[in-house]
């Protein structure tokens, strides 16, 4: 079972993410210094870890987490601020931190980042140039995708999308990681220009009738289902 | 401040210092006017006494003393005595003065001394020289200096009259000068506490006596319509997030009274728990957009700013919402153009930017188009969007900038009104300014900022 230590002062919010994170199918542990987090996380074996970049008693999130690196633990990290900035998260992400959410934010987004964090962790570290899942296949050196055989055309934007979704098929990925990946900028308020984007690769990538690969996942993201 | 305080003004004490100053030069003129005209009339009488003594020189006993007879029938009242003495001093002919010492040391004549006499009860001022004869006899020519005199008292006097009535009107000026400084200070006094007391509208007077205090009470008004407008906007920023919110939370509030009051399936519950969701997602994207338009405004985001070109930025976007254009029928086309390469904050430009892109299509109707342009003219850089859609009416384009503002029309199209202020405050953070005009139909926004230098 996946291991997730949560490190964050406020007991409330501490129960919701290990609430959230628990009905997601994962074990939880928390803490609620950055002391003691570092004493955990060294000694014992997380898959991820959940830190707070606010904490009391002299450790702070930022410093925990360097200390950490600097002896050697690689496991994932995701940072929860309630510091927005580009500046704060490039801090952030540079003192060793994989993935940055800011305050508030809703508890599928960060399930979903935990599993991307977590799949790349596991995932081969080799380059891949085939992506398959299901009847999809995608041939990222020729960059031609097909569906049951038949070549579907796409244009270079579209293209990046579905390599975002089939890299996290069976995962949810959300319009916030989408946007972030694929365009490659951060705040976007118009997610439902994205539910465009998706609309118009759906009717590409789905022959008449059948079952759509990309599932909406409500109130979160979309999902590609390998099995489709 | 009072009038008693007088004395401590600027004003008034560089009156009187000028008072001073200006007194101690014209008593130091007046004394030199005076010492030489004193002077000049001493020298023109000694040198009219040398000129009538010169004719006695070659004379003998009898013609001196015919002469000096006939002088005395002329001056019988001692105006121009000449007077002949004997060795001892005693009266031998002309004149008659009385005895007189003479210390006679220059030869022949004497250097012209004054003395007195008494005529007539009074004691009269002369100035004479004196002639030797080698027998011991010295003949005087003198002249009466009482008129000489009295003109030197006139004009001692007239001096001193003269100065007192300048020190007098210089001391009635520097009051006047001093009294209107400390009525044009308490004039300030008086606003400034009102101003305190809560009245932002108050201002300094500026019609005062004294230019530089004008000046900085133009410049202080300045300031005050500045910050009044600055608490107008923050007030009105409030009101608005008290309002702003407000809806929505009653909205929450009643959606769920609503399900607790009917209490029905467990369906029910969960489409009330997804309506709260939403209108709290609604709320915490008000505050996200609210912080991010504070945090722009603050500045601090520049710490984050990269190299960048504004048409690939400008480009992205287009691209971003050309599938949502498509899909409204409205066409969505970017001009081609050079490069316009700046400093900025990607993520922030692209937010602005799509914030615009998405209002023209929100307000362009299908069939209408939009078009984007990147301005990299002589000077200037920029992005140029325009729509065919209604356009901002002239007065309002100001207003549509500011945070929560919605215009009468759009008041029933989805938004927070925070779109707009949060481009303004992209633009301002990247040295651009937000311009709004008719596009004849439709609108134009352009955010123009100076050209940066290609290296």
């Amino acid at each position: 079972m996946t291991r997730v230590l949560i490190v964050e002062d406020d007991p409330q919010t501490v129960k919701e993410i290990m609430a959230a994170l628990h009905d997601h199918g994962f074990a939880v542990d928390s803490t609620d210094t950055g002391r003691e987090g570092l004493l955990k996380a060294a000694a014992e074996n997380y898959d991820a870890i959940v830190l707070d970049r606010m904490l009391p008693g002299g450790l702070d999130g930022l410093g925990m987490l360097a200390t950490l690196r600097t002896a050697g633990v690689e496991t994932p990290v995701l940072i929860l601020s309630a510091l927005s900035g580009v500046d704060e998260r490039v801090r952030g992400l540079r003192a060793g931190g994989d993935d940055y959410l800011t305050k508030p934010f809703d508890f599928l987004e960060l399930t979903a980042r935990l599993d991307v964090l977590l799949r790349r962790r596991s995932a081969a570290p080799q380059r891949e140039t085939m992506l398959r899942a299901g009847s999809l296949e995608m041939d990222l050196l020729t960059h031609t995708v097909r569906r049951t055989g038949k070549p579907v055309e796409l244009l270079p934007r579209e293209f990046r999308l579905l390599e975002c979704l089939m890299r996290h098929a069976g995962q949810v990925v959300t319009r916030t990681m989408l946007f972030e990946e694929v365009w490659n900028y951060h705040h976007i308020e118009a997610t439902n220009v994205i539910d465009v984007h998706i609309g118009k690769l759906r009717r590409k990538l789905d022959p008449d009738g059948a079952r759509p690969m990309i599932e909406t996942v409500r109130g979160a993201g979309y999902i590609l289902r390998a099995a489709g | 401040m009072r009038l008693a305080d007088l004395h401590r003004t600027t004003s008034f004490r560089l009156a009187v210092l000028f008072l001073l100053l200006f007194g101690a030069a014209a008593a130091l003129l007046c004394t030199f006017l005076y010492m030489q005209t004193r002077n000049y009339l001493d020298r023109r009488a000694d040198a009219v006494l040398l000129e009538e003594l010169a004719p006695f020189g070659g004379l003998d006993a009898a013609e001196l003393h015919q002469l000096l007879a006939a002088h005395v029938a002329m001056d019988p009242h001692l105006h121009r005595p000449i007077t002949l003495f004997g060795p001892a001093g005693e009266y031998l002919a002309g004149s008659q003065v009385g005895a007189q010492q003479f210390h006679v040391l220059a030869e022949p004549t004497s250097e012209p001394f004054t003395f007195t006499l008494q005529r007539d009860g009074r004691t009269v001022p002369f100035r004479g020289v004196a002639r030797n004869y080698p027998d011991g006899r010295h003949l005087l020519v003198a002249q009466d200096m009482a008129s000489a005199r009295a003109f030197r008292s006139l004009l001692l006097e007239s001096t001193f009259w003269g100065g007192l009535a300048t020190i007098v009107l210089g001391l009635i000026g520097a009051v006047a000068a001093g009294a209107g400084a400390v009525r044009h200070i308490e004039g300030i006094t008086r606003a400034v506490e009102t101003i305190v007391r809560g009245d932002l509208s108050g201002r300094l007077p500026t019609h005062g006596h004294v230019r530089e205090l004008d000046r900085l009470a133009h410049e202080i008004n300045y300031m005050l319509g500045e910050i009044e407008r600055l608490m107008l906007e923050v007030k009105g920023v409030c009101d608005n997030v008290a309002h702003d919110l407000r809806t929505p939370l009653t909205r929450l509030l009643a959606g769920l009274e609503r399900v607790r009051r009917r209490a029905g399936s467990k369906n029910d519950y969960a489409a009330a728990v997804d309506e709260a969701i939403q209108e709290i997602r609604g709320l915490l994207k008000t505050f996200a957009a609210m912080l991010r338009i504070a945090e722009v405004e603050s500045g601090a985001r520049r710490a984050g700013f990269t190299a960048l070109d504004l048409k690939q930025v400008t480009g992205d976007v287009v691209e971003f919402y050309e599938p949502m254009a498509e899909q409204k029928g409205v066409a969505l086309t970017m001009a081609d153009g050079a490069g316009a390469p700046m400093l900025g904050d990607p993520s922030l430009l692209f937010e602005a930017l799509s914030n615009l892109v998405d209002n023209a299509l929100k307000f362009t109707a299908p069939g209408g188009r939009i078009d984007v342009r990147v301005l990299a003219d002589d000077g200037i850089q920029g992005i140029e969007i325009s729509d065919t859609g209604p356009g901002i009416p002239a007065d309002q384009r100001d207003a549509v900038l500011r945070r929560f503002y919605r215009a009468e029309q759009s008041r029933h199209t989805p938004g927070s009104g925070l779109g707009l202020a949060l481009v303004a405050g992209v633009a301002g953070l990247h040295d651009m300014a937000v311009r709004i005009d008719d596009a004849n139909p439709g609108c134009r926004i352009a955010l123009v900022g100076p050209r940066h230098s290609q290296d």
